[in-house]
Formats: structure tokens, C-alpha cells, sequence
């Protein structure tokens, strides 16, 4: 296991989980949102080429209401 | 105003869009979705900002806020609110244009807390890069010609200099700047963002030659946001029509305006 940040949250999750496993074991559904690693955004094509690695700072962002 | 003689919303250009309203409305602080909603569609505005921020797992590929935005068939302007650097919003834009499907993004890089200033620099350097990456940047930005200068150097075809802080209501503080850069940049699109507190506000902007005003405290907090859509959305067009009008020019000393020739019980002054 290792241990990650989600959404401000610590995480623990499977090792050499790429993005779109990552999304499953969280429970996400498959869009809606966006995400970002290390506060870099990672695009859905590339999903599947991004692992997630021990101390990730991972965010998953989703449409609200704004000024 | 009649809009039998087609004196109302002549359609205009920004982003590569043509529209009739020239007013751009925020979606935040609203009492209810329903309100927004109908707030939204009184103002007549086709140009809607919307906002990114955390999601829970398990909240789905959607929510009822979006849901409504979506059915509503107007343009969403994302913004990068809460980014304290060009990085920041830069990573935000991106994500935004990946989910609301836009390349329009309203780059708000925050410099200061207290009074929620743009950070000049970077929002220079923000949207240097994403005018590179194919953004249409809206930036959000002071009332500083110099800003405003370097904005338009590195690209940026729209700027949105502030009227006063984030929700202070307290309308245009200084609308010399403002004209200054409206006479700087007669070729850009420009828009009054922040500050706005009474439709009277928004006539002002509009009065100065602004392209369009951008609020959203103003209606969403009002006692009934709904009729203050409705002010709003006469308020601009006014504005605009006084501006396109030519107001009259003033004068140090009265002028009567009804003719002297022929008024009886005349006395000559002394």
C-alpha cells in the first residue's frame, strides 16, 4: 500500500495504480471531473499512463457555482 | 427604451461569439438553484461564470447546479478563483476546459487577502501561457493602465479591470482609470468585473464605453434577485444606449433650455 493525498485527505491505495484504477477504487464515477497530480493537470487521454506514486497529492475537481 | 423600434440588445461580439447581452452574470450565492436559474434567465445574459472546486467520491459525474447550467444553453465563462499563482491557475483553467468543454476561462489570480486584488504579475505571466495554449483569456484584473498594457502585449484580446473589490458593492472607485483605458484600448473588448453594488453602477460602466459588466453579489444578494436580474438587465442596456447616444457635453454655468425669446413679465437683471 502506499499513502496519498486526495483531496486534502490521507489516502491509503494499491500500488501501481494508474489514474483510471485510481478513480475506481475511490468510488468516482467516470466523468464529471477533472484531476491533477502535484498540482499538474493529468487529461483523461493520459489516464491510463499516469501511476500513482507514494506521496501523491492528488486532486479531483468537479463543477460549483462561481463568481 | 422600446423594443418595438429595436432600440434593445444589438448583438456583439466576444470570444468569438455573437451575442445580444452585454452583461455577464455569476452563479454563486444564490438562495436556492431555482432562484439562480430564474435570476439568470430575467437578466437575459448568455454568459454564465462557473467555478471548479474538490469532489467527495461518490458524488457522481454531476450535480444539480451543473445539471441546470447545462439545460440552459448559455455560454459558461470558468474561472481560476482561489489561485494565488500563475501555476495554480494555470492548472485550474486547464482542468476546466477538460470538464466544462470551453476554451474560455476568466484568469483571477489572486494577490492580496485582504481586498482579493489581482496579483499583476502573475496574471500576466498566466495568461501569456495559456493565450499560447489556446485559451481565450478573460483576465480579471486592476484598473491600472500599465496592467492593462502588458495584458494586451502578450495577447490578451478581452480585459476585465475591477470597478472596486470582490463583492465590496461599492461600484466603479476610481471611473477615470477606467476611461483612460477605455481610450487606451479602443480595439479591445472591455468588461467592468467586481465591485458592482446598484444597477446605477452598471449604467456608469456601460456610460464610460465598457463592452459589458460582469457581477454577481450584486443580483445574488439582493433582496430579490430575481427583479434585481430584471434591473440589471435594463440598467446595462441604458447604459449602452446612452454611450452609443453621445451625451451632451458639460458646461461650467446653467443654460436655460426653454427658449428666452418672448418670455413675458421680462426684468432685466441687474
Amino acid at each position: 500500500m502506499i499513502k496519498v493525498s486526495v483531496n486534502g485527505e490521507l489516502k491509503e491505495l494499491n500500488e501501481d495504480l494508474n489514474i483510471k484504477e485510481m478513480i475506481v477504487e475511490l468510488g468516482y464515477k467516470k466523468e464529471g471531473f477533472a484531476v491533477a497530480v502535484n498540482t499538474t493537470f493529468i487529461a483523461i487521454k493520459t489516464y491510463e499512463d499516469t501511476i500513482i506514486k507514494e506521496g501523491d497529492t492528488i486532486d479531483i475537481l468537479a463543477p460549483v457555482q462561481g463568481g | 427604451m422600446n423594443e418595438e423600434l429595436g432600440m434593445r440588445n444589438e448583438e456583439w461580439k466576444i470570444g468569438g461569439k455573437t451575442l445580444s447581452s452585454r452583461l455577464l452574470i455569476g452563479s454563486a450565492l444564490y438562495p436556492s438553484p431555482a432562484n439562480m436559474e430564474d435570476a439568470i434567465k430575467t437578466s437575459g445574459s448568455q454568459i454564465v461564470t462557473v467555478a471548479l472546486r474538490r469532489q467527495a467520491a461518490g458524488e457522481g459525474g454531476g450535480n444539480q447546479f451543473w445539471d441546470i447550467i447545462k439545460s440552459m444553453g448559455i455560454e459558461v465563462l470558468p474561472n481560476t478563483a482561489g489561485s494565488h499563482s500563475a501555476k495554480e491557475a494555470i492548472t485550474t483553467a486547464q482542468m476546466a476546459r477538460e470538464v466544462f468543454g470551453t476554451n474560455w476561462v476568466k484568469l483571477e489570480v489572486i494577490g492580496d487577502q485582504y481586498n482579493l486584488q489581482p496579483d499583476p504579475f502573475e496574471t500576466v505571466k498566466a495568461a501569456e501561457i495559456l493565450i499560447k495554449e489556446g485559451f481565450e483569456v478573460f483576465p480579471y484584473t486592476t484598473d491600472d493602465l500599465v496592467v492593462a498594457k502588458r495584458l494586451a502585449d502578450v495577447g490578451c484580446k478581452i480585459l476585465m479591470p475591477w470597478g472596486s473589490p470582490i463583492g465590496s458593492g461599492r461600484g466603479l472607485m476610481n471611473p477615470s482609470n477606467l476611461t483612460a483605458i477605455r481610450k487606451q484600448f479602443p480595439d479591445l473588448q472591455l468588461i467592468v468585473d467586481a465591485g458592482i453594488g446598484k444597477p446605477s453602477d452598471a449604467t456608469q460602466a456601460m456610460e464610460l464605453g465598457y463592452d459589458g459588466v460582469l457581477l454577481n453579489s450584486a443580483i445574488a444578494l439582493a433582496q430579490d434577485p430575481v427583479k434585481m436580474a430584471n434591473a440589471f438587465r435594463y440598467a446595462i442596456d441604458a447604459g449602452r444606449l446612452g454611450y452609443e447616444s453621445g451625451t451632451m457635453q458639460e458646461r461650467e454655468f446653467a443654460s436655460p433650455s426653454t427658449p428666452t425669446v418672448g418670455t413675458p413679465f421680462w426684468h432685466q437683471f441687474a
